[in-house]
């Protein structure tokens, strides 16, 4: 299978106003092929946006480097820019143009012109099924629109490899649901490779051929679906919202002593949102079970023995959710 | 190329569709224009006190140059010994050689520019006698028809125009140092000051250089005239200043024919005598010089341009007199305090264009240009001949609105800017550049566009104090640290006919370039991301 992506050893280090330094990405590698969707799926912050723009040549390594179709993007960056296209997580379109101004303008960037360029936007509108507005400025779209066009917008040259960064942030279920339909439509249909960046977990799932797990700068786990989700067993997962009280670990481990079938349990305490809000997050408990649906009548009890109160109880099947939640001990929306 | 120049066009697209900064680049210096120039100016083609009778002090410092000094072939002529023969082998009278009186010019023949220069300021007709060969000859009498024949004859012609008279009201003061603190006390709206030695340095020193060729030698740039100006009539002393220009450019030119007519003379008489092509033994030398003595006005008619104050007059000093006098008083004042709203609401043109990178970043355009196969410098140079032209079409913009604000209030077409379009286009050019050259540099220096927004309008602002544009002018060697200055200045000089911008250009060339430069390489970090 060929490789369309290769990064080792990728790393990316700023220097903070006091003169420490961050490691916003610790020595990455990476192997992306040709024709599959792969996806850097972790919690915000987690440097997948810093990764993928080291890349695609947006900011330069600090060590290590990475080939696009066999070109280094550090060394021959123009060469491995030609192969890619870039669908960023904010609108980076030119408002006061109009979504064919737009696509012309980028277009041309990619040493587009004349007929090819007006055929080429054409048909983009077209794929975007935005001709009928083709001509209205940008600021006049609803937000699912500019997301359209955003993805348009790169795939302009024709690309063997697109980046999409977080590309259904902030759009309705019926917007997104489209991207995500045209995602696999390129990978389907044009051989595309896409890399794909998202905290969303359904869609990492729904979406990827492969997947790299990443938090606090590094890949943690890297592979297909069944790869990851063997990682963490054949357990179910009950996700347990309780009131304020306190579940100590004196409760946890009797939890696990007691009921037959759990191997592990976690707590999660409720947490303040923001300073001064007086919210904060529902305490969470979260219960690894070989056989969750029959654990769940004696967890009940036994929190309920505890003087516990339960607000609401979902057994779910094991997924990347869990697989992030085994190896970090959070979840992936924390 | 193609990508520079889609980025230059999508710059100034973007710019001329943002109905908000066209309020700001067009609407408003049109309006503060327009209302100062109807303030000051007043409505029509109206007679303007302003500009008439401008109060003048003369003092003339000038001694003059004896004019037999002026023919001694010692004094003269540096190097004769270069001469590829030695004149008094060929029987030259010692007196030509320089030793003894001159027989053409007896001693006390005097000419003096001094007298000339403050003569055409005082509108004073100027009359005396020149002395040439021991005969006395009415310096009205004289004509110049070396630079072309004269509109009218001799000296008293001059008087008899009264051009100057109508403009200036010109009072002879014997102290330089008097006439200065009566320009600052507001008495003088400035003082034409000619110093001692201005006629030696007008007129033009002879060397033979080595091969015995005969040369002029480069002017004393000493003994300069000073126009020394009230710094709150900077109209007034503009006006001076090109009427005192002109008569100087008027000695200069006539020095400059009289002293290539000189050299091809003499270099073809001592090539021939060196090849012996004359025979100077047949050349009876006392008679010649005899012949010399009978020699009138009409003959000496190269000499004459330098005295007869009508042809100073005529040709160079009253162009821009009549353009000042043919410009009705709305003209006058709107193209200089046009030109400075125009270039100071430029400015911030010059600095927020180039602050639009930090905006492309935040909204990651200039993410996805620097994604796509375009090398960073082709961005920059994108931006950079986009802020360029969009300031350069402002300016031009504002001259052609401002010039129909004028027609409109004067009742007929009236181009206020001069006629001459190439000098108007390179200038407007070059403060393009100096004013886009500003914003590149304000924000590679700023570190956030916060800074930006706060340090461009305070660097404005300070140019437009020191340069004048809100109505009051600071002294002239703080102003010329301002831009403003240099293309106001060149543009009031060229609407009044006046076509010499070329110091004007290039300071503006050179400063904008400086500018550029530092500004740009100051600025390639900021699409470092």
């Amino acid at each position: 299978m060929k490789t369309m992506v290769e990064a080792r050893n990728l790393r990316k280090s700023y220097k903070r106003a006091d003169g420490s330094t961050i490691e916003a990405v610790k020595g990455v590698d990476l192997d992306i092929h040709q024709g599959e969707i792969f996806s850097l799926l972790g919690p915000n912050g987690a440097g997948k946006t810093t990764t993928i723009s080291m890349i695609s040549g947006l900011v330069a390594p600090t060590e290590g480097d990475a080939t696009i179709g066999g070109h280094s993007i550090t060394k021959q960056p123009m060469a491995a820019k030609r192969l890619m296209g870039f669908v960023p997580q904010e609108i980076a379109l030119y408002p006061e143009l109009s979504a064919r101004q737009n696509l012309a303008f980028f277009g041309r960037m990619y040493g587009l012109g004349g007929k090819k360029l007006s055929r080429r936007v054409d048909e983009l509108i077209e794929f975007v099924d935005l001709a009928d507005r083709q001509n209205d400025r940008i600021d006049t779209f609803s937000g699912g629109m500019k997301r359209r066009v955003n993805l348009a917008a790169g795939l302009l040259n024709s690309p063997p490899l697109i980046y999409m960064d977080e590309p259904t942030v902030g759009i309705d279920p019926q917007s997104r649901r489209r991207i995500l339909d045209t995602v696999k439509l390129l990978r389907d249909e044009q051989d595309m490779t896409v890399l794909y960046t998202t905290h969303l977990m359904e869609e990492a799932q729904e979406l990827s051929d492969r997947v790299g797990i990443m938090d606090h700068g590094e890949i943690i786990a890297m592979g297909t679906q069944a790869e990851l989700t063997q990682q963490v067993g054949e357990e179910d997962r009950l996700e347990i919202t309780t009131g304020a009280q306190n579940v100590g670990e004196a409760l946890t481990e009797r939890m696990q002593q007691d009921i037959a079938g759990l191997t592990r349990v976690l707590y999660n305490p409720p947490e303040p949102i923001g300073e001064n809000s007086g919210e904060s997050t529902p305490a969470r408990l979260t219960v690894f079970a070989k056989r969750g649906r029959t654990a769940l009548p004696q967890i009940i009890q036994t929190l309920d023995a505890a003087g516990i109160d339960i607000q609401s109880v979902e057994v779910r099947e094991p997924d990347l959710e869990a697989v992030f939640l085994a190896l970090t001990g959070r979840a992936l929306r924390d | 190329m193609r990508k520079i120049l889609a980025i230059t066009a999508k710059e100034i697209y973007t710019v001329f569709r943002d109905r908000n900064l066209i309020l700001l680049m067009f609407a408003t210096p049109l309006v503060l224009s327009t209302i100062i120039g109807l303030a000051f100016g007043g409505i029509g083609d109206s007679d303007v006190p302003d500009f008439a009778a401008i109060p003048v002090a003369v003092v003339n410092h000038d001694e003059g140059v004896d004019l037999q000094e002026t023919v001694n072939l010692q004094g003269q002529f540096a190097n004769l010994d270069a001469l590829p023969f030695n004149l008094q082998d060929i029987g030259l009278p010692s007196e030509l050689s320089g030793v003894g009186p001159n027989p053409l010019l007896q001693s006390g023949s005097e000419l003096n520019f001094g007298d000339i220069l403050a003569g055409i300021l005082l509108s004073q007709p100027i009359t005396g006698t020149a002395t040439l060969g021991g005969a006395e000859i009415d310096v009205a009498q004289f004509e110049c028809t070396l630079l072309g024949p004269p509109q009218e004859e001799g000296a008293a012609s001059f008087a008899a125009e009264g051009s100057l008279d109508d403009l200036l009201d010109a009072t002879a003061v014997q102290d330089a140092e008097q006439a200065r603190a009566a320009v600052q006390s507001g008495e003088f709206a400035a003082a034409v000051i000619i110093p001692p030695g201005f006629s030696r340095r007008m007129i033009p020193q002879f060397a033979f250089d080595e091969g015995g060729r005969l040369y002029t030698q480069p002017a004393d740039e000493t003994g300069s005239v000073e126009v020394y100006a009230n710094n709150g009539r900077p109209i007034s002393s503009r006006i001076l200043h090109s009427v005192v220009a002109g008569v100087i450019n008027q000695f200069e030119r006539v020095n400059v024919a009289l002293s290539a007519t000189l050299e091809t003379s003499v270099n073809t008489l001592v090539d021939s005598l060196a090849v012996g092509d004359i025979d100077l033994s047949a050349v009876n030398l006392p008679a010649t010089a005899a012949a010399l003595q009978g020699l009138d006005a009409t003959t000496l008619e190269p000499l004459g341009c330098l005295i007869a104050p009508g042809a100073n007059n005529v040709t160079v000093a009253q162009q821009p007199l009549d353009a000042l006098q043919e410009a009705p008083q709305f003209a006058r004042i709107i193209v200089p305090i046009g030109a400075a709203q125009a270039v100071f609401f430029a400015l911030f043109t010059g600095v927020f264009g180039m602050n639009s990178i930090y905006e492309e970043r935040k909204y990651w355009t200039l993410q996805r240009l620097i994604v796509s196969p375009t090398p960073r410098s082709y961005l920059l140079a994108g931006k950079l001949v986009g802020n360029l032209a969009v300031v350069f079409l402002q300016i031009l913009i504002l001259q052609a609105a401002l010039t129909l604000i004028a027609s409109a209030v004067l009742g007929a077409p009236t181009f206020i800017w001069g006629t001459d379009i190439a000098a108007l286009l390179a200038v407007t050019v070059a403060l393009a550049l100096c004013v886009s050259g500003l914003g590149v540099f304000v924000v590679g220096l700023a570190k956030t566009p916060e800074q930006v927004q706060l340090f461009g309008p305070m660097i404005n602002i300070s140019l437009a104090v020191l340069g004048g544009a809100f109505g009051f002018a600071l002294p002239e060697q703080a102003a010329r640290f301002s831009l403003i200055y240099w293309g106001v200045d060149a543009y009031v000089d060229l609407s009044l006919s006046q076509p010499d911008v070329s110091l004007n250009i290039l300071v503006l060339f050179c400063q904008g370039l400086a500018l550029f430069l530092l500004g740009t390489w100051l600025f390639k970090r900021r699409i470092d991301l």
